[in-house]
């Protein structure tokens, strides 16, 4: 048999390229790749097994920290499903309020993502400049709900707070900063003759390449597939404000730039038309705490694509089984198979072409390798989380 | 012919080598590092950063990996700042006349500053490290697209001069107009070749931090680690000393000298900050296609009109 | 095409291998089939077009405590179109965990059909790696976190796994 000796470039579980901890072996021939794996788990948290021994109440919470990122998405998603369980809606003004959130979300996270794919392409520049920009929606953030991340924005049956008249003007004036901004992004990503070195005609998928790998977000909508939860399947106060699907035929890492720079100004337009037109009304509907037995379906567009829960009731307190499918899980096969006949120095862009996030792909198991090797309970996890914190 | 002479001995130990081109390499990296930072919406470093970083590195246990030739692991760093410490003797260093000075020295400082990346090339094939491997090739890689253009770009007022010396072209520049504006294309391919050189972005695909790591330096850290940067920041001293001697008018006195490299620097820092980082491949179809043919127009142009 | 038509192409796609076909809400279809049938029934689905592969849910149903009934493994294979979600459902029992790979049909299903490998212990031949995709690499063998009777490594589990490691 002929053996053939193969160089293997390992890129994390740590690596400068990630911000977060994942694994991938690259097979180069010189500098062109010839093969590539994936191997997750590293920020594995036991969250799906978690949410079995938890009410649902508590379950919000724990979902919403599934991504440091896209969280309020999750609890969305997560609420929306229950209270479909339990046969109850949200009052409009709620889901009003829990759009405005989700856009907002998707603002900051696709300007996360414009400077750290920039950033992998050296081009610290925009990275720099797309991050100081964030903070204005990032501020905006924190004014209405008092966090940064984890915004705790939902009940299960509604929202905790209110949109007052000086949210809306601050939000209103971010918005006209931010808009033209990213008008000026758009412009660099779309003529840098350097930058376009780098994007244009990298990491091609066709059309029914994207359709069979099953992609979705703004990585499929690059490829001209036409796919958006917030369209196909309008959920929450999406059916009183339609979205204008962006879409563009490239494929290429260029036309992910150009999706997600002008599904901004469609955050934007969005943004401004709920403010208009905040239904008015109370904020939460009663949900018992007992959710009756049932299977539903939860599906919403994360900043990220499609987000997928799969919620079982047995009739308890605690849910039977949550299942979290993940948009970035859809879209690493694809990245998979496109990265074979690149160049080594496209990767770390092709990964990030898809804006991963590897917290989101990684759940499960509850493990502490420490002084008890054990499982530990809640309990036990809060008490040593409270000495901990005596001790400093 | 107004530029000053020092001491044989302080010219080797304190000025305008030894000492003074380190401290020079510092501040000048300094001055990099903070305006890019400016111009990135950064605060950037505080002035003696890069000192603080020298002597922090110079502090730390330095690990020898497994695998690796000891005494190539140890000695390459060293030969990579001595070579770049040498060729300040041959160039006019804050415009004074060069410490020493001979017939054809222009080809031994082109030699000298091209041993630094040899060294580095040489250090990343020394380890068994993957990252390191794949920096050293694109080091080499480079080393052997740009240097050739380089070259060629230094060689039009060699001509125009008639003098493989360093101190007559010097001369030459003083008493004549500057010759960015006579050899333009020459100037430009010279400034970007510098660029090259110093693996600074977008040219810095042998280091690409979110590739491979630290590329060819990945294995070294502490001793060999601040000699390899300190390298660097000597040769960026040295590089833009020459470019300014050559192509701006000369240097003949510190004001002057201060000036023409500090003016050059700003245009530097902005080339950095503008574009995103060429693959290797780009890097090398870049300067074998444009920048050596231009360079070589440069030189028919110089002939032609001589 | 509203869900009301996506739907009933779907359930003629379906109907050879469906051995009971659901509506538990208005936009989604449960049709169930035999492990064995799985993959044609994808098949069918993917030669049309019929949506995308968008999820594979594992459920597990522990056995009785009397032991009266075996235990099964579950999976729902989901599939989107616009509003519509169609889940394939088919049941192994814990005995015999297999489903065949849909990975020749589906290339991007391998990620989804390796974790239900880890989490559930089903065993699914023909997908392209069976490397540890999401669990530790001393997760001990035959150790399936998502089954209702896992509820924790015991000490002795992980010493026996450090050992095995070092």
């Amino acid at each position: 048999m002929e053996t053939q000796r193969k160089f293997i470039v390992p890129i994390g579980p740590q690596h400068p390229a990630l911000k977060e901890p994942g694994h991938f072996q690259f097979t180069v021939d010189g500098e062109i790749v010839t093969d590539a794996s994936v191997r997750l788990g590293y920020v594995h948290r036991g969250i799906e097994k978690g949410a079995e021994n938890r009410n649902w109440t508590q379950n919000l919470y724990l979902f919403e920290r599934i991504c440091g990122i896209c969280s309020h998405v999750h609890a969305t998603a997560l609420a929306i499903g229950v209270e479909r369980l339990a046969g109850v809606q949200a009052p409009p003004r709620a889901q009003a309020i829990r759009i405005l959130m989700a856009e907002l979300e998707r603002i900051h996270s696709h300007l996360l993502w414009l400077g750290v794919a920039a950033h992998e392409g050296g081009f610290d520049t925009l990275f720099m400049y797309s991050w100081r920009d964030r903070e204005i929606v990032m501020d905006l953030l924190e004014s209405l709900s008092g966090n940064r991340v984890n915004y705790s924005v939902n009940l299960i049956g509604g929202v905790k707070f209110d949109v007052e008249d000086k949210h809306r003007d601050a939000i209103l004036r971010g918005l006209d900063t931010l808009e033209e901004r990213t008008r000026h992004y758009l412009n660099v990503v779309t003529t840098d003759r350097t930058f376009l070195a780098r994007t244009r005609g990298v990491g091609t998928m066709s059309r029914n390449q994207a359709e069979l790998f099953g992609t979705v977000g703004p990585t499929a909508r690059a490829s001209g597939v036409a796919r958006d939860v917030r369209v196909d399947a309008p959920y929450e106060a999406y059916t009183l404000f339609p979205v204008n699907l962006v879409t563009d035929e490239g494929g290429d890492l260029m036309a992910r730039f150009v999706v997600r720079t002008k599904e901004l100004f469609e955050s934007y337009r969005l943004i401004r038309e709920i403010l208009d037109h905040l239904p008015s009304g109370e904020l939460t509907v009663r949900v018992p705490r007992k959710i009756p037995a049932g299977e539903t379906v939860s599906r919403v567009e994360a900043p990220r694509g499609e987000l997928f829960y799969f919620i079982k009731s047995n009739g308890g307190e605690k849910p039977e089984r949550i299942k979290v499918r993940t948009p970035s899980l859809c879209n690493w096969a694809s990245v998979m198979q496109v990265a074979v006949g690149h160049k080594l120095a496209d990767m770390p862009m092709i990964l990030s072409g898809i804006d991963p996030c590897f917290s989101c792909n990684d759940r499960m198991v509850l493990i502490n390798r420490g002084s008890s090797s054990q499982v530990w309970s809640w309990d036990e996890l809060r008490r040593y989380g409270i000495e901990y914190y005596k001790k400093l | 012919m107004n530029n000053l002479t020092v001491h044989p001995l302080i010219a080797l130990l304190l000025f305008p080598g030894g000492l003074f081109l380190l401290g020079g390499g510092l501040l000048y990296e300094w001055i990099d590092r903070k305006l890019v930072a400016r111009f990135q919406n950064r605060l950037g470093p505080r002035w003696f950063q890069p000192l603080a970083d020298l002597v922090k590195l110079l502090a730390k246990e330095e690990i020898t990996p497994q695998g690796v030739n000891r005494a190539l692991f140890f000695i390459l760093p060293v030969i990579a700042l001595a070579s770049a410490l040498t060729s300040a003797l041959y160039v006019p260093i804050a415009g004074f006349v060069p410490a020493s000075s001979f017939r054809g020295d222009l080809i031994v400082t082109l030699y000298l500053l091209s041993v630094l990346t040899l060294c580095l090339g040489l250090a990343g094939a020394n380890t068994m490290n993957r990252f390191a491997l794949i920096g050293a090739t694109r080091t080499l890689t480079q080393l052997f697209s740009y240097e050739a253009p380089f070259l060629l770009a230094l060689l039009g007022p060699a001509i125009v001069t008639k003098s493989w010396q360093i101190m007559t072209i010097n001369y030459y520049a003083q008493q004549h107009t500057w010759m960015a504006i006579t050899q333009p294309i020459g100037f430009v391919v010279a400034l970007v070749g510098l660029m090259g050189k110093l693996e600074l972005p977008p040219f810095d695909a042998p280091e690409a931090e979110t590739e491979i790591v630290a590329g060819a330096m990945t294995e070294y850290s502490g001793r060999g680690l601040a000699l390899f940067h300190l390298g660097k920041n000597v040769e960026l001293f040295i590089g833009l000393t020459m470019v300014a001697a050559f192509y701006l008018g000369g240097l003949a006195n510190p004001l002057e000298f201060l000036a023409k490299t500090l003016g050059l620097l700003v245009v530097l820092t902005v080339l950095q900050s503008l574009f995103a980082r060429l693959r290797i491949d780009q890097t090398v179809g870049l300067w074998w296609r444009a920048g050596a043919l231009l360079a070589l127009v440069q030189l028919v142009v110089v002939f032609l009109l001589r | 095409m509203d869900s009301e038509e996506l739907i009933q192409t779907a359930m003629e796609l379906l109907v050879p291998w469906a051995l009971k076909v659901n509506r538990p809400e208005g936009n989604r279809l449960d049709v169930f089939v035999e492990p064995h049938h799985l993959k044609e029934a994808v098949k069918a689905l993917v030669e049309t077009q019929w949506g995308y592969f968008s999820a594979l849910t594992g459920l597990d149903q522990p056995p009785a405590e009397d032991g009266a009934t075996e235990g099964h493994i579950e999976a729902l294979y989901h599939f989107c179109r616009g509003p519509v979600v169609l889940s394939i459902r088919t049941s192994v029992p814990y005995s015999n965990p297999v489903i065949e790979s849909i990975c020749d049909v589906i290339p991007s299903a391998t990620l989804y059909e390796r974790e239900l490998m880890e989490m559930f212990g089903v065993v699914m031949p023909g997908t392209p790696s069976t490397d540890r995709l999401l669990l530790a690499d001393d997760w001990p063998e035959g150790v399936y976190p998502l089954r209702k009777s896992f509820t924790g490594l015991g000490e002795q589990k992980l010493e026996e796994t450090d050992g095995n490691a070092a």
